[in-house]
């Protein structure tokens, strides 16, 4: 079920209703309400996959029940292990069993030796990287006794499946959310109207930012050569602000909708388009999942701690694996090692961190947003590409330089309409930001009226009929 | 609790009201101008009666220049065709023409023979164009029965016009703008609405001619069939011009057929089933000499 359809529409005015008026001050009835509507949820696309879900609650229940009562290291390790295996394999499995397949026919075909092997017919299923790393989080800190685990089952499989966040995120740390479904939950007025807000202001980033955006984003990157230098740029700039609009969009939608069943999910998004480096820019975009990486892969690796290698292999490592992270392509482990290549120079020149002891913004800082700008759109060509190829070509047709025209955007009507519009939303999404940026805020703050103007834009330019799925629904 | 509801509700109702306030001005201002062709029927079109009128999809629309048939054969027509439509919206161009009082004694009915043996009729991608006429029975009847699915975005605009507007809100909605500056503006296509395109040098694939068989069994050919027969319109079915492609109709029937799909030159092809200037051309002179010699 998508946020942004009808079948939603329905859906959630029916479980507040329910939370609220039929189960309300009856904490458990409220959290098996949550479970069974995220079942329906997550359903909605392929009930066959909600046995992946379950199997994945079920192994770490049990698993978490296990550390909680022995103290054996050995025994902890191997049910860590059991843990990882299990989510990690069904991971695999679906996301990556047919990459390394063919990766590894292609790599011995390049040295001229064929060979046979068949890939499966998988259908990856919807969010299974977000889930399957918020489990992991739960199992992780049992094991480490950072936290107990919980004995109700309801209460960890409605964590586990949360449905305003369980197909793309936040990737919540179970430190974080499980403990919410705890406690008794009461209505807060302001709370609630702060998630409305929230819901309305990621719909515009989704369907009115993003959607309009993929029109031409779509057309140019399929076919890059067929386009000047000035139309390859645009279709760059655009894709920046389609996967903004898309992903950070979801993200305040889940995080408003939370919001009205009394929840409070981690923020997922800080602007970042408005960083001034890279490190800046990690430290804002996608945080659930940069700070996972952070605290269950990096730290334990040493971290920014040892020697420069160390740090450097460290940071490779993270970077890497978070491309991996996103789809079973190297383009993916490409615009990982890209923004890696970007990241190090700071590392080593121990100014990576420099942006958070900074007050306010001058002109220069300005300077450094635009040119941190470029340099992450260059990497999203990598994320977009269909294959390393395809990227590195539009790049090389990018900075040819050949020709400046911008044609496409105005060869029709319609076109040019499209275009219209998606600057239009580009600018006034880019304005809001920066504003809020400015006065240093985390979260967006909308005021009624604002609310009530962004709807109707949402109505009147919004891409309904070119509707799109989000994107991370993929990954 | 009852404050937020109470304010969901307020607001949902303010949004609403303004919402579907800006989207029937913008229906009405549609509906007053010349844009779309169902607009340009209605408003641009003076004349009651005509000898013929062309109806079709984008092959009906540029392949017969009534303006060239008119001078040749000194008679009066109407090119009523749609582009990216098929025979269901046809046949509902066609009782909207007869709806406004108009009459005409010969409908040239441009086919394709894909759609002509279809038996299930869809919603085409422009029948929107007709949303500023949706509290008309006939259009929304039309919508009602087209649309699938639980929420009818079109049908339902006869009682919130937001829906349609801000579904289809770049061709309606910013359309509308326009037509609120330039009311007489038409969109792709001449004072009798017909459209060319460019002369350019097609790409088309090369290829050896096949036959394409057809039959009549899309519904509402029949409808279009039973009709003019009521109204004692003349039916002829035209097939224009298809690269490397023989039409084969079905024979016996009682209405005229006039089969172009095999007589272009392939210079004359914009691309594989639509003619360029000089094509249209040839194919009017050519359709003048045989309506005029049955």
């Amino acid at each position: 079920m998508l946020f942004n359809s009808i079948e939603f529409l329905l859906f959630l005015p029916t479980v507040f209703f329910l939370y609220w008026f039929v189960f309300k001050n009856q904490l458990r009835a409220q959290n098996v309400l949550l479970l069974v509507a995220s079942y329906i949820f997550y359903g909605w696309w392929d009930w066959r996959f909600l046995s992946l879900i379950i199997a994945s609650t079920f192994l770490d229940y049990f698993i978490a029940i296990q550390l909680g009562k022995t103290d054996v290291s050995k025994k902890r390790k191997f049910l860590l292990v059991i843990s990882l295996a299990g989510n990690l394999g069904m991971l695999g499995f679906f996301k990556y069993y047919n990459f390394f397949v063919s990766s590894w026919i292609e790599a011995w075909s390049s040295v001229g030796i064929t060979m046979e092997a068949s890939t499966l017919n998988i259908i990856l299923p919807v969010g299974i990287s977000f889930y399957t790393f918020q489990t992991l989080s739960y199992t992780i800190d049992v094991y480490r006794k950072e936290m107990q685990p919980t004995k109700s089952f309801i209460d960890f499989a409605a964590f586990v499946t949360f449905f305003p966040q369980l197909v793309a995120g936040p990737i919540e740390r179970a430190s974080h959310l499980l403990p919410q479904f705890y406690k008794n939950r009461t209505f807060d007025y302001q709370n609630a109207v702060d998630g409305v807000k929230l819901i309305i202001w990621g719909m515009f980033k989704k369907v009115v930012v993003a959607d309009n955006c993929a029109f031409f984003v779509n057309k140019i990157f399929e076919n890059p050569e067929a386009y000047s230098s000035g139309e390859l740029f645009v279709g760059m700039v655009f894709f920046a602000f389609q996967i903004y609009g898309d992903f950070s969009g979801y993200s305040d939608m889940a995080i408003g909708i939370s919001k009205l069943f009394g929840f409070d999910l981690m923020v997922n998004f800080k602007f970042p388009y408005f960083s001034r480096d890279i490190a800046e820019f990690w430290r804002r975009w996608h945080i659930s999942l940069s700070t996972w990486f952070r605290d269950y892969i990096y730290i334990p690796l040493g971290g920014s701690k040892g020697t420069q290698w160390f740090q450097i292999r460290n940071v490779m490592i993270i970077f890497l694996v978070s491309g991996f992270w996103h789809g079973a392509n190297w383009t993916y482990v490409v615009w990982g090692l890209f923004h890696a290549l970007m990241f190090l120079p700071l590392l080593l020149f121990n100014v990576n961190r420099s942006h958070l002891i900074t007050k306010s913004y001058g002109w220069l800082d300005f300077a450094k947003i635009g040119v941190t700008f470029l340099v992450v759109c260059i990497g999203w060509v990598f994320f977009r590409a269909d294959s390393i190829a395809d990227a590195f070509q539009y790049l090389a047709h990018l900075f040819e330089l050949k020709s400046l025209g911008l044609s496409l955007f105005y060869k029709t009507n319609a076109n040019l309409m499209i275009f219209a519009l998606s600057a239009l939303a580009v600018g006034i999404l880019s304005m809001q930001e920066l504003v809020w940026v400015i006065k240093k805020r985390d979260l967006p703050k909308i005021s009624a009226f604002g609310a009530l103007l962004l709807v109707l834009l949402i109505f009147f330019m919004g891409s309904f009929k070119n509707q799109m799925d989000f994107i991370y629904f993929q990954f | 609790m009852k404050k937020f509801i109470n304010k969901i509700a307020l607001y949902t109702f303010f949004i609403l009201l303004i919402g579907n306030g800006i989207a029937f001005l913008s229906l009405y201002v549609l509906g007053k101008s010349q844009l779309y062709k169902n607009q340009f029927v209605k408003n641009g079109v003076k004349e009651k009666h005509f000898d013929y009128v062309v109806l079709g999809s984008s092959t009906g629309l540029t392949t017969l220049d009534t303006k060239l048939i008119d001078k040749t054969l000194n008679t009066s027509g109407l090119n009523i065709s749609m582009d990216d439509t098929s025979l269901s919206s046809h046949y509902l161009m066609l009782q909207y023409f007869l709806s406004l009082g108009k009459t005409t004694d010969q409908l040239i009915l441009c086919v394709t023979p894909g759609d002509l043996q279809n038996p299930v009729n869809e919603l085409n991608n422009n029948d929107y164009r007709f949303l500023t006429e949706v509290q008309d029975t006939l259009i929304y009847n039309y919508y009602d029965r087209m649309e699938q699915g639980g929420l009818k975005v079109l049908a339902y605009s006869k009682f919130m016009p937001i829906l349609g507007v801000s579904y289809y809100n770049n061709e309606l909605f910013y359309p509308s703008l326009y037509a609120f500056l330039k009311p007489n503006k038409r969109n792709r296509f001449d004072d009798k609405g017909n459209f060319t395109y460019p002369q350019i040098k097609n790409n088309i694939e090369k290829g050896i001619v096949s036959n394409i068989e057809t039959s009549y069994l899309n519904p509402s050919f029949l409808k279009i069939k039973k009709l003019c027969k009521q109204k004692g319109i003349d039916l002829v079915v035209y097939q224009s011009p298809i690269y490397r492609k023989n039409v084969v109709f079905p024979t016996n029937e009682d209405f005229k057929i006039i089969n172009h799909s095999t007589i272009l030159p392939e210079e004359l092809f914009y691309d594989n089933i639509h003619v360029n200037s000089k094509g249209r051309t040839f194919c009017t002179l050519a359709f003048c000499k045989e309506i005029k010699n049955p």
